[in-house]
């Protein structure tokens, strides 16, 4: 019986082991991350009122303020001005990103004030700073007018779904976490975690710039220069997403036969292919494709045409330029370019640069013609 | 202030990616406790979210008299036993596997099939415990938590715990004898200590 007893003590204490070896369950925890984050919002309700009972006298101080600022200083814009003395009561909570109207200009007194969007961003503006929520809804964006804010934003699927702007500069996120600071004409910007995109506000034809983690830029306050440190790069193009167009070449006037087998000089806004004439060969004789080599030497040219362009029409200020693209040239039996289409768009400099370029250039003759694509590697 | 209490300030607070920060941090821990609290797969992910969801709305009431891991416990127990209350007064539409915890034994070696039945058939055991027995059991034998803390995460007194772990590990040894899938493990413990096994010994 005592044996008996035994075993079965042994028995369940080996199952206890057992059990306890059992690897903790692998759930779907983006899934469950995704619908908690989600979920929150709905039993914020508590957690506000809890907070804005706590806030309720720095905000009627707060309200005093925003009065006597909308008389002063901005009679058009709802304002509410955290006043040195209320933002040391504020600085233990954070605002309500989500709740605050468009266009609310929050000035951070002696201490910080942090500003907290549920479940997608917080932004710490610094003593002294100056900002104000001027998108709200998916994509937020928040105005630097002084100072400086550091966000931490959840990553999201979607690109630059939070974005500071900072006069004409606009810094949007690609990552995590970062910081900008307005200072005179000049936009400060750090990187901590992930990626920022840096460019202008108005337009996106300008080259944009890629500030990843550990890394810094100085920026002009209209977003189209500045210099960066660390791992950061320029990329020339549309920031924005824009589909690539065709270039058709054929419309242009008749251009003159040239040969493909010399250099280019891609020099100015025109770059000339240097040429030799070449005798159009009779058609029985022609093959159905130009030949391998044809097309490489065709191509090569073509790659040299470019980098000119890429050279001439871009403006990097001392730094490390490159882009990628997909060219597809379409080469008639006659040897001429037809179309060229680049994907993704190079800038629009850039590419009307090329087009003017490969007017000129001529491949080998043959039945049929060609289209082919090359993945090409820009850098300046 | 230590990071856990930083984090911790900032979810009472409403900072959403702090609340982040702590899920992930002992999202493990939580799902592994349900599991063994609740035996089912079924269930699982909902669970796990509804702790978290009530870390969420009760931060607040965590003022720091114990470790956050305890109470991050005492909120998992409350859960699963809501959980388990309200599931009682349900009509069961369909019952927890057979075999294995909900995995695919087909392509499994012999002795990993032979293992996930038994713990299939041990979950089984714990289930048949009463709630309180069978979460001072999970605690104290599979959480390795002491007495002292399970008392703090059930709020029981100790002297409490101490008797439900008693009578949880009597109950399981009885049960152990009715669960085929366990049975050999007797039997071959008692075959090494050349002792009757036990089927041969009740057939007599």
């Amino acid at each position: 019986m005592s044996a008996e007893r035994n075993s079965n003590e042994e028995a369940l204490e080996r199952l206890i082991v057992e059990l306890c070896a059992e690897p903790a369950p692998e759930l779907d925890w983006d899934r469950v991350e995704a619908r908690l984050m989600r979920e929150p919002k709905s039993v914020t309700r508590s957690a506000t009122s809890t907070l804005a009972s706590r806030l309720r006298w720095p905000a009627m101080a707060l309200a005093a303020a925003a009065a006597v600022f909308v008389v002063t200083k901005r009679p058009h814009a709802p304002v509410a001005v955290v006043a040195p003395r209320a933002a040391a009561q504020v600085a233990s909570g954070a605002l309500n990103g989500d709740k605050l109207a468009l266009g609310t200009h929050i000035t951070a007194g002696n201490q910080s004030v942090v500003v907290l969007h549920q479940g997608r961003a917080r932004w710490t503006l610094e003593p002294h700073a100056t900002a104000f929520v001027s998108n709200a809804g998916e994509f937020l964006t928040v105005q630097l007018e002084s100072g400086a804010l550091s966000a931490s934003v959840v990553p999201n699927t979607k690109p630059e779904t939070f974005a500071v702007e900072a006069g004409g500069t606009r810094v949007a996120v690609h990552g995590t976490a970062f910081r900008v600071e307005r200072s005179g004409d000049r936009v400060l910007v750090q990187v901590n975690e992930g990626t920022v995109a840096v460019e202008p506000t108005q337009t996106h034809s300008d080259p944009s710039f890629l500030l990843r983690r550990d890394s810094r830029g100085n920026f002009a306050l209209d977003g189209r220069s500045g210099s960066v440190e660390g791992n950061a790069s320029v990329v020339v193009g549309d920031a924005a997403p824009r589909s690539h167009r065709q270039i058709a070449l054929s419309q242009h006037a008749p251009r003159p036969a040239k040969a493909v087998t010399a250099p280019a000089q891609a020099v100015g806004a025109t770059p000339a292919v240097a040429a030799q004439p070449v005798a159009a060969p009779a058609a029985q004789s022609l093959p159905l494709q130009p030949s391998i080599s044809d097309i490489e030497s065709g191509v090569s040219s073509a790659i040299d045409l470019l980098n000119g362009c890429f050279r001439d029409q871009t403006h990097s200020a001392g730094i490390r330029v490159s882009a990628s693209t997909g060219m597809t040239l379409s080469v008639a039996g006659d040897g001429t370019v037809q179309s060229v289409t680049f994907s993704p768009p190079l800038a629009p400099a850039v590419e009307d640069c090329a087009v003017l370029g490969l007017r000129t250039l001529t491949f080998a003759h043959s039945v049929d013609g060609v289209t082919f694509t090359r993945l090409l590697e820009l850098t300046r | 202030m230590t990071e856990l209490t930083e984090l911790i300030e900032r979810c009472k607070a409403g900072d959403g990616l702090a609340f982040r920060e702590v899920f992930r941090n002992h999202r493990a821990d939580v799902a592994r406790l349900v599991q063994r609290m609740t035996g089912r797969p079924g269930d699982l992910e909902d669970l796990v979210q509804e702790v978290f969801l009530q870390v969420y709305r009760s931060i607040k009431d965590f003022r720091g008299q114990s470790r956050f891991s305890t109470w991050l416990y005492r909120v998992t127990v409350n859960v699963v036993l809501m959980h388990r209350r309200a599931a009682k007064s349900r009509p069961v539409l369909q019952d927890a596997p057979e075999d294995g915890f909900g995995k695919d034994l087909r392509d499994l070696p012999d002795d990993q099939v032979a293992r996930s039945r038994r713990v299939a058939a041990f979950y089984r055991l714990l289930d048949r415990l009463s709630d309180k027995k069978r979460a001072v059991f999970v605690l104290h034998e599979l959480e390795g938590l002491s007495p002292t803390e399970v008392a703090k995460v059930v709020s029981a007194p100790v002297l409490t715990v101490r008797t439900r772990l008693f009578y949880a590990r009597r109950e399981l040894l009885e049960m152990l004898k009715e669960e085929p899938a366990l049975e050999f493990v007797a039997r071959e413990l008692l075959a090494e200590s050349g002792a009757e096994p036990l089927a041969e010994r009740e057939s007599t």
